[in-house]
């Protein structure tokens, strides 16, 4: 019987974050090294509150985005070659699998910087002024690195890939990057942020877009 | 002689020709002999941005036609790419610390191709890792389009945070004191380096159809099956 | 009863520079079980996964269950194919209950199938044990299940009784009948040859990447 998409997706979705709240690594592993980096960078540029208030939010989205794409390279060894062969011969729609894997990824990546944001706020002493903004930007960003880390880690899926989706993601990430800091500082000084929010939101539009287009060719394998 | 052949020679004669000209035009009024630079960094960069787009033809095409002739195309213009991203990064370095005393000015251009090169190291690792000819080319081609689809955002945010946090006045070619005998040689090393390109890829996609065909020609019915190589276990004389 | 499951002509798989598999030809009808045998290296798992659409020949054609090996019709039928290859399947930190859950909401099966399975593979009562904490022969009863509840056109046995206690491997013969009696066909690959005699019709030999002999077993 042919089950529709948004129930393949959502199967998926959720057997990926029934398994990963099972192990717990996200939330057990990859929140408390995030924690210990935002910790180093004080140690290692000098306490200097107003320097740290200043370099906070930079140094917030700068973790979430190198330390979130470690949990997009967790979800990707979710499925292994015989994990793979069982979804393969299930007839899942390749789009509703790419839709499911960022599903359950946006979901972590999102717990992980809710988590981180209190560290932050607390470590470098920030201004969290129009702070309900980021009630927007969090989920934009979270998705943004659930697309792009899938997107890469169906790319480089059987090479490497534990070293590649990070060079992939990285580069590619510098407009949320830019996007995010630029609203929570523009927040601090009431600039004007809408622009910066709707690049998110085509950056992401752009990636959904690739990944569902994509999805077929990239889950084919030869092997 | 072929055809890669008279371009080799194009190359190598439009790229002496531009480069003397380069070191023969009198120096530019306001930074003196250091502007020579530009006949090769803005070369250079014009290709990096080549290289990538006609990267994304190339990957385009393979999966519309899956001809690999045209995955031949975008890995050989990745590999020029890479090498002209770098020459612009280095050459961008070296004229903002002779202009300004600091390797690195966080200008947009340069913040840009620095990313464009790291995606360029993606895809030539990502093309190192996988054996399997057609599962290298339908990756790498999804990565030569995600690739360029990103780059124009990237391009756009950077140049926007850099025009919000108020950049140095650069010494841009654009903005440069130049006469039409510098113009005319920039225009020159254009055109030089572009020709460079052509014969770099060129002999870049006729290397890789030889490679095929080497491992074609190794992959015939006289090689032996892999599993010839597993024979009946021996026990020792102890045993 | 199907017609033709399965029709390969000259078929052939490198991957990367080594040869797999060389001018191949092989027929399997509805109704039919066949025993593919031979030794380690010879292409058993390579050949299985062809005709499960997972792998594209690089040479010469096939097609199974009616779709060409070569073209994207090969994706309509891949529902209709059960493999169960020599590595589990199963999400190790979900139980056995929701590893089949899952594919019951996958297939559009009634999650109801799947204590009902559970029970006819003898793990009833093992259902909310994780698959991680089970053995090698527990996990393999579990994808016996899931092509129990998915009912597929063409069942393909990797290393069939491996890891199988004597009571379980009643299990393969009990799926292997199930196929053949709704038209399908199995295609079983076992180093027990005298376990796989009753239960196929015939036994396809390979050897250095070919067909040495196909015949009936032995009675």
């Amino acid at each position: 019987m042919k089950v529709p998409f948004w129930r393949q997706a959502a199967a998926i979705a959720g057997k990926d974050l029934r398994t990963e709240f099972r192990s717990g690594e996200v939330v057990m592993i990859t929140v408390p090294f995030g924690a210990a980096a935002l910790m180093l960078v004080p140690l290692a540029v000098g306490t200097d509150a107003r320097l740290l208030a200043d370099i906070g939010p930079g140094m917030y989205w700068s973790v979430v985005l190198l330390f979130g794409v470690l949990v997009t390279v967790r979800q990707s060894a979710v499925d292994g070659p015989a994990q793979a062969d069982l979804l393969g011969l299930l007839g899942i729609d390749p789009a509703a699998r790419f839709v499911g894997r960022v599903m359950a990824t946006g979901v972590l990546l999102l717990i992980f910087e809710s988590i981180l944001a209190p560290v932050a706020l607390a470590l470098y002493d920030t201004d969290p002024s129009g702070w309900w903004w980021l009630l927007a930007v969090i989920p934009l960003v979270a998705l943004g690195l659930a697309l792009l880390g899938t997107l890469a880690a169906g790319i480089a899926s059987s090479v490497a890939s534990a070293t590649l989706i990070p060079l992939i993601v990285v580069p590619l990430s510098v407009p949320m990057l830019l996007a995010a800091t630029q609203v929570t500082e523009g927040l601090q000084i009431d600039a004007t942020i809408v622009g910066w929010l709707l690049l998110l939101v085509v950056m992401d539009l752009l990636l959904a877009v690739a990944g569902v287009l994509s999805a077929r060719t990239l889950q084919e394998t030869t092997r | 002689m072929t055809s890669r052949r008279w371009l080799d020679l194009a190359a190598a004669g439009t790229l002496a020709t531009a480069l003397g000209a380069g070191l023969l035009v009198p120096p530019e009024q306001t930074q003196g002999d250091l502007a020579r630079i530009i006949f090769v960094h803005v070369p250079a960069a014009w290709l990096a941005y080549l290289a990538f787009v006609v990267t994304l033809i190339g990957s385009v095409a393979y999966l519309v036609r899956r001809d690999m002739k045209w995955d031949r195309l975008a890995a050989a213009s990745a590999e020029a790419g890479v090498f002209f991203t770098g020459l612009t990064i280095a050459l961008g370095m070296i004229w903002g610390k002779s202009t300004w005393g600091v390797w690195w000015t966080w200008d947009a251009r340069l913040v840009l191709t620095a990313v464009m090169f790291f995606v360029y190291l993606g895809y030539l690792a990502l093309r190192r890792g996988i054996v399997d000819p057609d599962l290298r080319a339908r990756r790498a081609a999804w990565l030569g389009i995600l690739a360029v689809v990103q780059i124009p955002i990237v391009h756009f945010s950077v140049l926007w945070w850099r025009t919000l946090h108020q950049p140095p006045t650069l010494l841009r070619p654009d903005g440069m004191q130049m006469d039409a005998v510098f113009r005319g040689a920039l225009v020159m090393s254009l055109v030089a380096f572009t020709v460079v390109y052509a014969s770099l890829v060129a002999r870049g996609v006729e290397r890789q159809r030889l490679d095929a065909e080497l491992a074609e020609a190794v992959a015939s019915e006289e090689v032996e099956v892999a599993g010839a190589a597993i024979t009946a276990p021996r026990y020792g004389e102890a045993n | 009863m199907l017609d033709t499951v399965v029709a390969l002509r000259a078929l052939g798989v490198r991957i990367g520079d080594s040869p797999i598999l060389r001018d191949l030809d092989l027929d399997v009808v509805g109704g039919e079980a066949v025993g593919l045998i031979g030794g380690n290296g010879s292409g058993k798992t390579t050949l299985l996964r062809v005709i499960a659409t997972l792998l594209v020949p690089s040479r010469g054609d096939g097609t199974v269950l009616g779709a060409d090996l070569r073209d994207e019709s090969r994706y309509e039928v891949r529902h209709r194919i059960g493999l169960i290859g020599h590595t589990p399947s199963l999400y190790p930190n979900l139980t056995l209950e929701e590893n089949l859950a899952f594919v019951a909401r996958m297939t559009g099966v009634a999650t109801g199938r799947v204590g009902e399975v559970l029970d006819q593979v003898g793990l009833g009562l093992a259902r909310g044990r994780s698959a991680a904490a089970c053995s090698h022969g527990m996990q393999r009863r579990v994808e016996f299940a899931r092509l129990m509840m998915t009912r597929p056109d063409l069942i393909l046995l990797d290393e069939a009784h491996a890891g199988l206690d004597p009571q379980a491997g009643d299990l393969v013969a009990h799926l292997v009948a199930g196929v053949r009696e709704r038209g399908g066909a199995a295609v079983v690959v076992s180093h027990e040859h005298r376990r796989i005699a009753p239960l196929v019709g015939r036994f396809v030999e390979l050897r250095d990447g070919a067909i040495t002999a196909d015949a009936r077993p032995r009675t």
